[in-house]
């Protein structure tokens, strides 16, 4: 499973095409305003944007913790129900959204651990998608997933902690096993919503690094919301900006001119489209 | 003190500023509400005929009464012969899971179900597991239905509706008034008042239970559900632990309350330690009666402590 996977052809098959989402709440302001894209296989996509951009509406989006208003979001069948071709996020049943969410692992700013359960359990949760109800309600897992448990605590170097409770650790190393509990869901997707904004700048490189590095070796895409530019430069494969709602850049972070930057952090308001 | 010296450079004196808000007057508006109020107490002690003279009367006759009390009757408690045992049994055979022989195991039956709970200690005991049945019984009713009725883990806002309707409504019946009814209904006896405290506390907790749940941090719901976790699955991870010693802590409070509301229903006939003290007091028994105040007063402090110490242990 921690075998370095090399570049496959697979990883630069499509895995998400976003087309003309858009997202608003009544007839207020459009918090998501005609954002289409596509992400291939195993990329390291780094969103940037002020605070209210739309980054964690659209992360949410993917995955319908919020539901979209407008648009489509195809993602391939077999990660869902097996076979070939295409679905919609946007259309998908309840039981169909389900099997999709265990696909795509998420990462919160506030860790959102399960304080008073151990490390280990909440490691575990991650393979609540997969399990049997019963069982599961009663928090009783297979062996197997107990031990990929552990091998995954050990991937994010936490393996010594297993058994403590999760609020005895510190913030860096409560988001290290919110990396191992997504890693348990076998995600196809990882979305990181300002995984490292609560986080010191020392701390927000070893968690990237962790992230990048089982990305990698997973072949997972990860779409990551930052606000630091350095950090962007640093890790990202791609780099897209939103403003007001608007996607106004999409390129590799050596194209991130100052006018790039400038379009990203304008901190107006205006509607007006800005041609990428 | 001296002043410190006016240096020389004084600034030059601030532009005259519009005059601060003033904070408004509201004279007529406490006036009322002090008028209100006094007309409010002066209808409340005019109800309950407060009257100092039969006070001051009555107070003597209190105090022979207290005098009467006093000492309490230890020997109820102490005197083996309170306890009426079968003279064909033994101690150990009575107390113990021994085998008997037919008659002896009646005879051992029929004491512990109507000889032992006549004495201090038995009906101290039956209060016990009146209010320990209670509360168990209610939890049981509390814990799956406060997720229905908790605006952010109920299934639809119609059944969240619903069962804030209903649990409201209930709740305004209190313990004393159901014991009525269900003595009435099946019969004298500690069984009537267990499902008294049961239905009572079973209202109670699922307000406190259901007010714990709206309380969680939502961060951790979305985090599971974002795994494709179930409903069942949301509840076991995300929300039961962070509301656990909440509900404990809701628990043994009320455990603390029922041993009391134990203590008076069994004024109505609905089984243990109250009907025996009032029954004491009606035959003028005052050191026998004043003795189980004693122990009710020792049961109600002892449980109090337990309860408090417990609930340190959960948070």
């Amino acid at each position: 499973m921690s075998s370095p996977t090399p570049v496959s052809l697979k990883a630069l098959e499509p895995l998400l095409a976003i087309e003309g989402l858009h997202k608003a709440y009544g007839d207020g302001p459009r918090i998501l305003s005609d954002v289409s894209m596509r992400f291939k296989r195993g990329e390291f996509v780094v969103i940037l944007g002020l605070s209210g951009a739309g980054k964690s509406t659209f992360l949410r989006c993917l995955n319908r913790l919020i539901e979209p208003t407008e648009g489509r979001i195809m993602v391939p069948s077999e990660l869902v129900t097996g076979g070939n071709g295409e679905m919609d996020v946007a259309r998908m049943s309840d039981r169909q959204l389900r099997r999709w969410r265990r696909k795509v692992g998420m990462i919160f700013q506030q860790f959102n651990l399960v304080k008073r359960l151990s490390v280990f359990d909440n490691v575990l949760s991650g393979s609540l998608g997969y399990q049997a109800l019963l069982p599961s309600v009663a928090r009783w897992f297979p062996g197997v997933d107990r031990a990929r448990a552990l091998a995954n605590l050990e991937r994010v170097g936490l393996l010594e902690q297993a058994y403590q409770r999760a609020d005895t650790l510190s913030g860096g190393q409560q988001q290290r096993v919110a990396i191992a509990r997504a890693l348990m869901q076998r995600p196809a997707v990882i979305l990181a919503d300002e995984p490292v904004a609560s986080l010191d700048p020392k701390l927000s490189v070893v968690i990237l690094d962790i992230l990048k590095r089982v990305a990698q070796e997973d072949g997972i895409t990860v779409l990551v919301s930052l606000h630091v530019l350095e950090l962007a430069r640093r890790y990202a494969d791609r780099v897209i900006g939103f403003q007001g709602g608007r996607v106004v850049f999409d390129g590799r972070p050596d194209e991130l001119t100052d006018a790039a930057i400038e379009r990203i952090y304008r901190r107006d308001d205006e509607d007006a489209p800005v041609p990428v | 003190m001296s002043l410190p010296a006016v240096p020389a450079t004084a600034p030059p004196p601030e532009p005259p500023r519009a005059a601060p808000p003033r904070p408004p007057r509201r004279f007529w508006r406490s006036a009322a509400i002090a008028l209100v109020m006094a007309w409010l107490m002066v209808w409340a002690f005019s109800g309950v005929q407060v009257n100092l003279e039969e006070l001051i009367r009555g107070t003597p006759e209190m105090a022979e009464t207290l005098g009467r009390m006093l000492p309490p009757d230890f020997t109820r408690v102490t005197d083996p012969a309170v306890y009426d045992r079968p003279p064909e049994l033994s101690v150990p055979e009575l107390l113990l899971p021994v085998p008997l022989e037919l008659d002896k195991a009646n005879a051992k039956a029929y004491w512990w179900q109507n000889t032992f709970p006549q004495t201090i200690i038995g009906a101290t005991l039956q209060t016990i597991q009146m209010a320990l049945a209670g509360t168990v019984l209610a939890l049981l009713v509390a814990f799956p239905v406060a997720f229905l009725g908790a605006r952010n883990t109920s299934p639809h806002p119609v059944v969240y509706h619903v069962v804030k309707f209903f649990t409201n409504f209930f709740r305004t019946i209190p313990d004393f008034a159901a014991a009525l009814v269900l003595v009435a209904a099946i019969g004298l006896g500690p069984f009537a008042g267990t499902l008294a405290l049961a239905f009572h506390t079973a209202t109670v907790l699922i307000k406190l239970f259901a007010e714990a749940i709206e309380g969680i941090d939502e961060g951790v719901v979305e985090a599971l559900k974002a795994t494709g976790a179930r409903y069942m699955q949301v509840l076991s991870f995300a929300v039961v632990p962070q509301v656990m010693p909440a509900f404990i802590s809701f628990l043994l409070y009320r455990f603390e309350t029922n041993i009391r509301a134990a203590a008076v229903l069994g004024m109505i006939g609905a089984g243990g330690i109250g009907f025996l003290m009032v029954s004491d007091f009606r035959m003028f028994q005052y050191p026998q009666a004043s003795m189980t105040v004693v122990v009710l007063i020792v049961l109600v402090m002892g449980v109090d402590y337990l309860s408090s110490q417990l609930r340190k242990m959960v948070t």
